[in-house]
């Protein structure tokens, strides 16, 4: 899906978090927010979701205005970096959640469910940790039940925050393949926001580098390497 | 930029409920707690003051509301102390030493929490009632426990027996042992260390617990009315005396009494809330009783 | 096992601390229940069970129990409402209520007693508008029942306040972006997640309501096989100084208060097996 955001801002009180942003993700991209924290990159994301509403500004789904839409009917698939995981519920249950809490008439028939779960299950390569609780499982395999949630919806665009952020370095660098590898799997656009450079510029397609509540700068990983266009720019992907 | 965005849609917060949603459940709340608390507190007072200022005044200087009001600042003025002291003791044992059955001895100390008090009172009668073998032989002696003060203040420390230790342990348990054992390395000695640098940390769980233990000794009703024998201006706590008076139909002599109780109530809940905001770190995020 | 009994330790005051607190809690609470349990070995199991087994006993047990379960009942649901919207909404008098809360642990049982009644009796000023519906409150079971949800309030507040309070602002909004409505937020993922709370809540307020005497004596009117409770009738049983009869259903009582001790142990233990962190 192509996503449009069109002069987004958003103020906090009298504290500008967002000044007026524009930006055009293609259809299919793996896209990075990148940018220190307090640069606006996560309420971006946020309001992508409608998690968060734009003080002015618009955002358009396949050139649909969205501005308006409710978290529930944007169908956003959304990774928290705590992982939000319903600890009362079993894997099964977590990924199962969303396709449960459809109204009964949009609702898939329970054996429809179960094959859509086990499916994900070996999507994430972790087909037998339906029956467990999330507290048995380790960082790296809550991650990738939590992207499978997120899946399970049939999103149309899929929101990664700090996706591998909870994470120590070894699992990190298996997830990111792991994250591509779903990615072109899906063909879906995915944008994830991350204060690390290095993960920013080996998994995205299109790099957006945030400072301040700005973007300074929008382009292919190798482009911002060779030319920053601000001084900012330099030196956080120098630093 | 269109101008449908200056009025932008409105929002809702994935994590609230709806409006209308909020009210009814404020509503509930402010309805209920009003019928089930205020309305009792309001009606303490203004059963009090139905014939005036003067008549509850006069009431409680009548001999045996005064007889009332002094046995029940003798009953806290030992029991307190003496549950200060054990609460400290305890929470200094369970904290600063490990030892097997610590767990037992936490689920001993709440006991009472879920005795009946009148169960409780029951047991002190059991034990040093004139029928039973160590209150016979003490009452041979002239120290009857039962229908005494003794037996008053010992119903008393049990029904409040949790009350500072539990304020204590949680609060000492996440103070760790190590700035003690700086004092000691120091040169300080036990009793040194405990009043300089245990006691300055614990001070506000302390009296909050104290707070606690007082209203409860002050209003205990149902051990003490076991244990009391209930003999007017002599083992009649102001509970007692209130419930005297009410069954005999001196409703404004009980209900100033009850007043009275119930402002004790009010300062320690306001104490309480004060404690709490202010001193919040030092105070353990416990329920009470 | 080689696990000494008490680990060596620099600290001061061992014989101190651990004398102050073994002494009070013989001599206050180990002892005096100690003579209950002989009382009830010496009376005989057998004595026992026919001092229990007659009308005026089960009623009032089975009365003190069933009024006690549906008291906790509500307050369960009524403190869990309760303590969600004292942490989730911000209204004026907020700070107020929330301390108010504690008013049943800080007024004594006797001033609550005779207030609900002064309140509820048919010339009260509730229980002359029940009274012009046909109802009366004082001196009835609902009376009992009113008094008992008095007493057993602050629990369930108590306990599920601090579990809202730590519930991540995240686990809601996930749900909500996997499509879940709110109110499937709230019932599907929020209510579990405060289960184990508010149930050790219910225990403690159905604990405390079995055993609670003053606020209820007054209300009850304590008409045998009626409105007796069980704790009255100890007292009675005091009053003609007939302690075996009185010792036996003490210990009637005991064995329901263990009971529910036990249950709140069990509740937590498997609470927290369940739910673990995340």
């Amino acid at each position: 899906m192509h996503i449009e955001i069109d002069e987004i801002s958003k103020a906090f009180g009298t504290t500008a978090a967002l000044h007026p942003v524009s930006l055009s993700i293609p259809s299919g991209a793996l896209v990075a927010l990148l940018g220190p924290s307090g640069s606006g990159k996560t309420t971006l994301l946020r309001i992508l979701g409608g998690l968060e509403f734009p003080s002015s500004g618009r955002v358009l789904f396949d050139g649909h205005d969205a501005t308006g839409l409710s978290v529930q009917e944007r169908r956003a698939g959304f990774v928290f970096q705590s992982y939000a995981l319903f600890r009362h519920m079993t894997v099964f249950e977590n990924i199962a959640y969303g396709l449960r809490a459809r109204p009964r008439a949009v609702r898939p028939p329970k054996a429809e469910i179960t094959r859509r779960v086990t499916k994900l299950l070996e999507l994430i390569q972790l087909p037998d940790i339906g029956p467990r609780y999330p507290s048995q499982l380790s960082g790296g395999q809550r991650q990738r039940v939590a992207l499978a949630r997120a899946l399970a919806i049939e999103p149309r665009m899929l929101l990664l925050d700090e996706p591998f952020g909870a994470l120590d370095a070894k699992v990190r660098k298996e997830l990111r393949s792991g994250l591509r590898e779903i990615h072109d799997e899906t063909g879906l656009t995915t944008i994830f926001v991350t204060h690390d450079q290095d993960e920013a510029m080996e998994l995205a397609d299109f790099v957006v580098v945030m400072s301040m509540g700005r973007i300074e700068q929008i382009g292919k990983p190798q482009d911002i390497r060779a030319r920053p266009a601000t001084e900012f720019v330099r030196e956080f992907i120098s630093g | 930029m269109s101008d449908t965005n200056l009025a932008p849609p409105r929002f809702r917060s994935a994590i609230e409920e709806p409006r209308p949603a909020r009210w009814v459940l404020i509503a509930i709340v402010v309805l209920g707690l009003g019928v089930l608390l205020f309305a009792p507190l309001i009606a303490v007072f203004a059963e009090a003051l139905s014939k005036g200022w003067g008549a509850a005044v006069a009431s409680l200087g009548n001999r045996d509301a005064r007889a009332a009001i002094r046995l029940t600042l003798t009953i806290a003025a030992i029991s307190v102390p003496l549950n200060a002291a054990f609460g400290i003791a305890a929470a200094w044992f369970i904290t600063k030493f490990d030892f097997r059955g610590k767990a037992f001895l936490i689920t001993l100390i709440d006991l009472p929490f879920s005795v009946s008090p009148v169960v409780a009172g029951l047991c002190i009668v059991l034990m040093f009632g004139a029928n039973s073998v160590l209150g016979g032989w003490l009452v041979a002696s002239g120290y009857p426990i039962v229908f005494a003060l003794p037996g008053i203040v010992l119903a008393t420390v049990f029904v409040t027996f949790p009350f500072v230790a539990r304020e204590l342990i949680p609060i000492m348990i996440e103070q760790g042992r190590a700035e003690e054992e700086a004092a000691l390395t120091l040169g300080a000695s036990g009793a040194r260390t405990f009043l300089t640098v245990t006691l300055p940390n614990i001070r506000w769980a302390l009296l909050y617990g104290v707070l606690l233990c007082n209203a409860r000794a002050m209003g205990e009703f149902g051990a003490v009315a076991v244990v009391s024998g209930k003999i007017r201006g002599q083992t009649a706590s102001i509970p007692i005396t209130i419930e005297m008076l009410y069954n005999e139909y001196l409703s404004v002599a009980a209900f100033s009494l009850a007043a009275l109780l119930a402002m004790l109530g009010l300062v320690t809940l306001l104490l309480k809330t004060v404690l709490e905001l202010r001193h919040a770190d030092q105070i353990a995020a416990t329920y009470h009783r | 096992m080689g696990r000494p009994l008490i680990h060596r330790s620099p600290m001061p005051g061992l014989g101190l601390s651990m004398g102050i607190t073994l002494t009070m809690l013989s001599l206050v609470v180990l002892l005096p229940i100690g003579a209950l349990l002989l009382k009830g070995a010496s009376f005989g199991i057998g004595n026992i069970w026919d001092t229990v087994n007659r009308p005026r006993v089960w009623a009032a047990l089975y009365l003190s129990f069933r009024l006690s379960l549906f008291a906790a009942l509500f307050n369960l649901v009524f403190g869990v409402i309760l303590a969600w919207v004292l942490v989730r909404y911000r209204f004026p008098g907020r700070r107020i209520l929330d301390a108010a809360v504690d008013l049943p642990f800080a007024l004594p049982t006797a001033v609550a007693g005779i207030a609900l009644t002064a309140l509820y009796a048919p010339n009260g000023a509730f229980g002359s508008l029940a009274k012009e519906l046909g109802l009366k409150i004082a001196y009835t079971q609902w009376g009992i029942f009113i008094a008992l949800i008095f007493v057993g309030l602050p629990f369930v507040t108590r306990t599920v306040q601090p579990v809202v309070e730590e519930i991540e602002r995240e686990v809601e909004e996930v749900s909500a972006t996997l499509g879940a409505s709110r109110l499937y937020t709230i019932v599907r993922v929020i209510v579990p997640m405060l289960t184990p709370a508010a149930l050790t809540g219910f225990a403690l307020s159905l604990a405390r309501a079995v055993g609670e005497y003053g606020s209820v004596i007054f209300i009850a009117g304590n008409i045998p096989l009626r409105t007796e409770i069980a704790p009255l009738l100890i007292v009675i049983q005091l009053e003609e100084f007939n302690y075996d009869a009185a010792s036996a259903i003490g210990i009637a009582m005991l064995l329901i208060s263990f009971a529910m001790l036990l249950a709140i142990n069990l509740i937590q233990v498997w609470s927290r097996r369940r739910i673990g962190y995340v």
